[in-house]
């Protein structure tokens, strides 16, 4: 729990109240730094730099709303950062259990809250620590000193930006380590550098690239290469866009090449043409019909693959027309569907499309334009694949629905209608659906069912209620007696001066104003109980609102059995007592009118302050305690209001 | 709009979220068994359609859409969407519509020194290099974020097109001054 969320009704207020917390918060801090501190080996002035790290995010409240155990991780990092440990955010979620991007998150949020700009990691600062888990024996600070050279290499190299440095690292040593003649196989070492295989051998392989990896290892220790190179990742990049360049270029020859091929087709259909002239008036005949198909089949079963039929011909140039007007992927999934495999013929016909695969945008087509003729040779197909073209009536592509001109609200209805279902698809996804999500709608199924019969029997509730503490009265004879089991059963605040309260017993003190008052507390979860009465009572009364507001909790907070006590105590106070007890929304000022009955109200109370604070360390000023005394004096029949209200809230 | 400079820098926008609202109960359950490419998950009480426009929708009649390249489209998708649900039944209203985020890429001809780039530029610029290769650029008066990467692209999000583009340029002198120039 943070601290307590309070009204601020004044400056000082909000940190004092929670200051018994505070305290509290701040030593299981303390406690938990050390545990995982030791755990880190860090040494004692890192946990004390840690440690003011915490109490400062403690001040501002960063806590809330966070767990604990990753605050502590964060400021432990913070300070790892700041003295330049070899510590990584990993080992720290290894200990913790928790996600290391989460514990990141953490520390980057509190490193700007603080203002703390710590430097960047070098991976350097790893390589002692990772040589020595690698057990090199004697030869360790060699080999160190070789991967530190790596690594600098590497730098240089733009290999390390952006990268992990544990795995940069682990990359070093392994081949500082094959350098000087030590196995270590790549297990060995992401075991120790904690990253995987994957990762090490890119850094492997990147580092491979560089011309340094061509030295000789003497060579390496002498001389370093001035050229320095590019990120690995831009170079990727770059890699693709030249892919890309050359793909395109692949693709405007094939053009050339095709429109040199459809030249050839058109002399030979010509040529064809002028030798075969009767096959033109069967044709023509049938120009729909299925029938010239068999004779076209049969005539490209018999003649070269590379369109000798003239009016294969002349439909190639209109498909192939067509074809580029077409979506590519539209004319293949059209076709493929209807063709049945004279491809190989024409595959060889078009060899230089068929080549290399970047062509893949032109040489398909082609194939599967020349594929098909044998088998739809006729107009027929030709005007079918226009009709489908043209009418966007298969749904195949989206974009198709785009082509019409979408204004502010033109929206194309039948595209709207394509996106619902019909009733029969509609019946058949719901069965599925159904089945798919069973064990979702039985758990909701029972849920209701449970509801309901409850409801039934009346012990339905909404939510679940929580129950509230209930607490034995004290039963004492005397106001002191009464005090001293209080404090048994109460936990003790350090900010009360118990001297002082002492004395209250014997006589009431004058009263006097505060200016600031600390909390007497002696329950965080009164305080937040209380926070609604204070409220009320603060509104009404004058000057000392505010004042009075915030002595009020402590007070009401502290005194919920030793107002009963108090109650028991002395008769007197129930005339004043009762007309305001069950009234708990009464104007404050009736009390203040009535001092006298007050006044004996006082005592009690504060006698049990008194004896509260003789039990514990005198944290508290004199003052705050005649302030204490004047507060009661003003709201003491208030409380009694208000500790009813506390019954009944919960 | 584009950088300022002499070199013109291109900068692409990837995607654009939108909310709006339908101002009327959606019966989610209806919407997922009648309509194409959708994707019912009742835990969540939402659901997604595609066409081009992914939106999610909440029984509420809040609606978020994502997947646009520019704000024009996410309007007109959130309009054809809408339509849609009008189709099926609900009485849906064209209500707040509003675009929330715009992400962005650009290039930079040269590469960048992310350490002294994060150097110059301390509290606003962060770099954590277990986390993540880029540095993260926060600019808080334009409420945009730019990550930056050593390769010299970077991703820019912001609350609309205008912002992201003041960003870019906002930006850009301060990497220019921690810049490698790419060999290549």
């Amino acid at each position: 729990m943070g601290p307590v969320k309070a009204p601020v009704l004044g400056t000082g207020f909000h940190t004092s109240l929670g200051k018994e917390s505070r305290a509290q918060t701040l030593q299981n801090g303390k406690r938990q730094i050390h545990n995982l501190g030791s755990q880190l080996q860090l040494n004692q002035h890192c946990l004390d730099t840690a440690f003011n790290f915490f109490k400062m995010v403690v001040s501002k409240h960063l806590t809330r709303g966070r767990k604990m155990a990753h605050v502590i991780a964060a400021c432990l990092y913070l300070v790892c950062r700041t003295e330049g440990t070899p510590h990584m955010l990993l080992d720290l979620s290894d200990l913790l259990q928790v996600n290391v991007y989460i514990l990141g998150k953490t520390f980057l949020l509190l490193a700007r809250e603080l203002c703390i700009n710590s430097p960047a990691i070098d991976p350097c600062l790893y390589i002692p620590r990772f040589a020595h888990m690698l057990e090199f024996g004697e030869k360790t600070h060699e080999v160190s000193m070789t991967a530190l050279r790596l690594l600098q290499r590497m730098k240089r190299d733009w290999m390390h930006t952006g990268r992990r440095p544990s795995g940069l690292c682990g990359a070093a040593l392994l081949v500082a380590a094959r350098m000087h003649e030590f196995r270590r196989t790549v297990k060995d070492v992401i075991g120790v550098v904690k990253v995987c295989e994957a990762t090490l051998r890119k850094r492997l392989t990147e580092f491979e690239e560089t011309p340094t990896s061509q030295l000789t290892i003497d060579e390496f220790m002498r001389v370093d290469l001035e050229e320095e190179c590019d990120p690995p990742s831009f170079t990727a990049g770059q890699r693709k866009v030249k892919l890309q360049q050359l793909e395109q270029e692949l693709a405007k020859k094939l053009d050339e090449v095709q429109g040199e091929i459809s030249s050839y087709q058109d002399e030979i259909e010509t040529e064809l043409e002028n030798s075969r002239p009767r096959l033109r008036g069967p044709y023509a005949a049938y120009a729909k019909g299925t029938e010239p198909l068999d004779e076209v089949l049969s005539q490209a079963s018999c003649s070269s693959p590379m369109g000798a039929e003239p009016e294969v011909d002349r439909e190639l140039e209109e498909i192939e027309a067509v074809a580029q007007q077409l979506n590519q992927d539209f004319i293949c999934q059209v076709i493929q569907g209807e063709e049945q495999g004279d491809e190989q013929g024409v595959e060889g016909g078009t060899g230089e499309a068929t080549s290399p695969l970047p062509p893949r945008k032109v040489g398909p087509s082609l194939d599967s334009i020349l594929g098909t003729l044998p088998n739809a040779a006729s107009l027929g197909l030709c005007e079918f694949i226009q009709e489908c073209s043209a009418e966007d009536t298969d749904g195949v592509l989206d974009d198709k629905s785009e082509r019409g001109e979408l204004d502010m609200d033109g929206i194309d209805d039948k595209e709207i209608e394509r996106y619902i279902l019909n009733d029969k698809e509609v019946q058949i996804k719901t069965d599925l659906w159904m089945k798919q999500n069973e064990e979702y709608l039985r758990e909701q199924k029972e849920k209701e069912e449970r509801i309901a019969k409850e409801k039934e029997q009346g012990t339905y509730k909404e939510k679940p209620k929580k129950s509230s503490k209930k607490r034995e009265p004290i039963r004492a004879s005397t106001a002191s007696e009464a005090i001293e089991k209080m404090l048994e059963q109460k936990k003790i605040s350090s900010k009360i001066n118990y001297e002082v309260l002492r004395d209250l017993n014997s006589s009431p003190a004058p009263i006097a104003f505060l200016d600031e008052p600390p909390t007497g507390t002696a329950g965080r979860k009164k305080l937040t109980r209380r926070k609604k009465q204070p409220n009320k009572t603060n509104l009404c009364l004058a000057n000392t609102t505010s004042i009075m507001g915030k002595r009020l909790r402590p007070l009401i907070s502290s005194t919920p059995k030793k107002k009963r006590a108090a109650a028991q105590v002395t008769p007197n106070l129930t005339p004043a007592a009762t007309p305001t007890r069950p009234n708990m929304s009464s104007p404050p000022t009736p009390t203040l009118t009535s001092p006298g009955p007050t006044l004996t109200e006082n005592s009690p109370v504060a006698h049990d302050e008194g004896a509260e604070e003789e039990e514990d360390e005198v944290e508290e000023e004199d003052e705050v305690e005649e302030t204490c005394i004047s507060a009661l004096q003003l709201l003491g029949g208030k409380e009694y209001g208000c500790e009813a209200e506390e019954e009944e809230v919960f | 709009m584009e950088s300022s400079n002499d070199v013109a820098l291109d900068i692409i926008i990837t995607n654009v979220v939108a909310v709006f609202r339908t101002r009327c109960h959606l019966n989610l359950r209806t919407i997922a068994l009648e309509g194409v490419n959708v994707i019912y998950k009742p835990e969540y009480g939402k659901v997604l359609m595609k066409p081009r426009i992914t939106a999610s929708i909440w029984s509420s009649g809040k609606i978020i859409c994502t997947g646009a390249t520019s704000e024009e489209e996410a309007k007109q998708g959130a309009r054809r969407l809408a339509r849609t649900l009008q189709k099926l039944g609900f009485k849906v209203r064209f209500a707040d519509f509003k675009v929330v985020n715009v992400l962005a890429v650009c290039s930079m001809p040269f590469a960048i020194r992310l350490i002294d780039f994060t150097k110059n530029n301390r509290p606003i610029a962060s770099y954590e290099p277990e986390l993540h290769p880029a540095a993260t650029y926060r600019i808080k008066t334009l409420k945009a974020t730019v990550q930056v990467f050593s390769t010299g692209s970077l991703t820019v999000t912001g609350p609309n097109v205008q912002t992201v583009a003041t960003a870019v340029e906002h930006i850009y002198p301060l990497l220019f001054e921690c810049q490698k120039p790419l060999c290549k």
